[in-house]
């Protein structure tokens, strides 16, 4: 029997677990609402973030200004992320291309792979930490480490920016607008290949912040984000594809579920429980907690 | 006509003399013909990718040993083959199909995980090629009594009594084994249960079988630390999930307060205060080699050459990468061969000198067959950004240097 000090303890491990996964998944069910495209090599860009920290951190800005090479990270990869999309995703938007979805995945798999050996060949397969970022902390009865205790937070500020800007700017309202409807939005004057483009952006941007806040918590390797990008396809699955409050509740119910069942049944599995989960979620709700079914005219 | 005369006189000569030059030079033709080292070993995740690397740089030094010396059979050069494992039987099973059926190697070293080296094993049956564990610990390996598999390294029933009879010298009671799902995690789980049996130790043995991919043990150490362990023993085989569950059980107050008995060499790199700092002080581990170990004169040479190359001192898993190398060159003189079948009966025959001592290959019984083993002993780091060279041996007794230091 559990008592609930330790019960309430995995409950505050799993939700501190879960916030973080779906700041992934909220990044690839943004770029998959805009431009109805699955982004594959989303966990490279949490792998970029990482990178570009560990360097700004370590090399130029010191320990003490590490909160500043979040927002760097996240410029970066932005820009990075716009510069791929305009060279190797947008000529599937222009003209008549089918099977745009398999273009998609061909051109998003292979950057998956490229950027994983690019990281190895640059920088080895040796792991690198930052460091800290703040010192050990209590959430409630939970001991935690500064590092995740910072992520959490850093977690909530950048969803809340996401959040104003998706629902008070000008470009959300574009956003928005072109998740809706691409073709009416158009009649509106709005540039919908250039919306695509910040659309990609933000969203790599945002595995990229991912990347840079949990960087001391989970290191810093070629292969960090294939962790993340898993369980971000997890959650896009569970919250519905392109809702961003079904990746938030999706986030929190992963993490909670993963954190009692490699208590209450077995550690062994963890990563199962996941997918029974979503394929729980599939049975009741094929369309995910907050997914719509796709009109087609 | 004339002129056709002419050339087909000179293509016939010409003929004749590079037949005769083939024919009297054999010897020399056939010494420009590389004698082929497969070294198969994980060098991408899912793997111990670092092992990997290491292993390869001390084989590559082993070939310049060896070709620097004059080469094998008659001033033959070594020449390496590498595949990549990643860690998988599959890929393994792949590698060793392309370096014995592509690459006609002789024999393949470079082994560092259980699973790959028991199926790849198998395979090695069938084909023929030697193959040797350079890490990988699994007593399976052996216990088959395959002609092709050999092993320089230390064994997991060894392991386990190692460090059964260091938890019994300390007085611990409540052990926790926080181990992975794989043939190395749970075989040596096993082990420590049934050597503790076999010593009689009454022990408080709870096991922890995690997945392999597990980033986060948050949940598994909370629930370790309501157990109260006196030691947890960690068996992880890939250092980079091995680093941040050493910082979870840091973060949730767990160690050092609980010490963590590592079950193998991985916090005696580079990386591991760069990646820990403090929270990796007083951290316990198994190791198969401390830097003041007195080597043999080949075990001195590639020390010393390592440092020049790399900028640090090798560790035990470039050694080992090393010494299997000088170990296949002593026995394809000894074989006179380089054909895998004569290699193999000179491996048992023989006796070899590598880097750490003389190195033999018995039928032994049970996991001791084609088993050599290098020693084991206790380490602790006792202060932070330590060398492994300052790490005090714990155990075993006759090789200790210092005693276990608690935190304060």
């Amino acid at each position: 029997m559990i008592d609930s000090l330790l019960l309430s303890q995995y409950l505050i491990a799993g939700i501190v677990i879960g916030i973080m996964y779906a700041l992934m998944a909220i990044g690839i069910t943004f770029i998959y609402s805009i431009m109805k495209m699955i982004n594959w090599s989303m966990g490279e860009f949490y792998m970029m973030g990482s990178y570009l920290q560990y360097f700004l951190v370590v090399y130029f800005l010191g320990a003490n200004l590490w909160f500043l090479g979040i927002p760097l990270s996240m410029a970066v990869v932005f820009v990075a992320g716009m510069i791929i999309q305009r060279y190797l995703l947008r000529p599937m938007f222009v003209g008549e291309m089918e099977r745009k979805d398999e273009y998609a995945t061909v051109v998003t798999v292979s950057l998956m792979v490229f950027f994983r050996n690019l990281a190895v060949v640059l920088a080895g397969p040796n792991q690198f930490a930052p460091p800290d970022y703040a010192g050990p902390t209590h959430i409630g009865p939970l001991p935690v480490s500064g590092n995740r205790f910072v992520a959490l937070i850093g977690t909530l500020v950048i969803l809340g920016l996401f959040y104003l800007i998706v629902k008070k700017t000008w470009v959300g309202k574009a956003l928005r607008g072109s998740a809706q409807n691409r073709v009416g939005i158009q009649t509106a004057g709005v540039n919908v290949l250039r919306v695509d483009q910040i659309a990609f952006g933000i969203g790599v941007s945002l595995a990229a912040a991912a990347g840079a806040l949990l960087a001391p918590i989970f290191l810093v390797w070629p292969e960090n984000g294939a962790i993340a990008t898993m369980k971000g396809f997890e959650i896009i699955v569970i919250g519905g594809l392109g809702s961003i409050p079904g990746s938030l509740l999706a986030g929190l119910l992963l993490g909670i579920v993963e954190s009692l069942g490699s208590i209450l049944i077995s550690p062994s599995f963890r990563d199962v429980y996941g997918f029974i989960l979503v394929l729980g979620i599939l049975v009741v709700r094929p369309t995910g907690l907050f997914g719509e079914r796709q009109r087609v005219a | 006509m004339k002129t056709r005369s002419k050339l087909f006189f000179l293509c016939l000569v010409s003929a004749m003399m590079f037949s005769m030059l083939i024919l009297t030079s054999g010897g020399s033709v056939l010494a420009a013909e590389t004698v082929r080292i497969g070294v198969m070993t994980p060098l991408s995740p899912p793997g111990a990718t670092l092992l990997g690397k290491f292993i390869l740089q001390g084989a590559e030094m082993g070939v310049e040993y060896v070709n620097a010396k004059g080469g094998v059979l008659g001033g033959r050069k070594i020449e390496l083959f590498v595949e990549d494992d990643s860690g998988t039987p599959e890929k393994g099973i792949a590698g060793y199909r392309r370096l014995v059926s592509q690459k006609n190697v002789s024999a393949i070293i470079g082994q560092v995980h259980s699973s790959v080296m028991i199926a790849v094993g198998d395979l090695s049956e069938k084909l023929g090629v030697p193959i040797f564990s350079t890490q990988a610990s699994s007593k399976t390996i052996t216990e088959k009594h395959l002609m092709t598999a050999f092993r320089t390294h230390a064994i997991d029933p060894d392991r386990a009594r190692m460090w059964l009879k260091f938890i019994q010298e300390m007085g611990y009671k409540r052990i926790a084994l926080l181990a992975e799902n794989t043939d190395y995690g749970l075989g040596l789980v096993d082990e420590t249960k049934a050597g503790a049996k076999k010593l009689g130790l009454k022990l408080e043995l709870k096991d922890l079988i995690f997945d392999k991919k597990v980033v986060d043990l948050t949940p598994q150490l909370l629930e370790l630390k309501a157990w109260k362990p006196d030691l947890l023993i960690d068996i992880h085989s890939v250092p980079t999930t091995a680093y941040l569950m050493v910082k979870q059980a840091y973060d949730i107050q767990l160690f050092p307060k609980a010490p963590i008995l590592a079950s193998f060499d991985w916090p005696g790199r580079a990386e591991f205060w760069k990646n820990l700092g403090d929270k990796g002080n007083y951290i316990l581990f198994i190791s198969y080699y401390h830097p003041n170990m007195k080597l043999t004169e080949r075990g001195e040479w590639f020390k010393k050459e390592y440092h020049k190359k790399y900028g640090e001192f090798p560790i035990y898993a470039a050694f080992n990468g090393f010494g299997q190398i000088l170990i296949l060159a002593d026995a394809l003189e000894m074989a006179k061969s380089d054909k895998p079948a004569d290699l193999i009966v000179a491996l048992e025959k023989g006796e070899f000198k590598s880097w750490n001592g003389t190195v033999k290959f018995d039928r032994g019984e049970g996991p001791y067959w084609h088993q050599w083993s290098p020693p084991l002993m206790v380490l602790q780091y006792t202060e932070t950004n330590q060398s492994p060279k300052d790490a005090p041996i714990l155990y075993p007794p006759e090789m200790k240097t210092g005693s276990y230091k608690a935190p304060n």
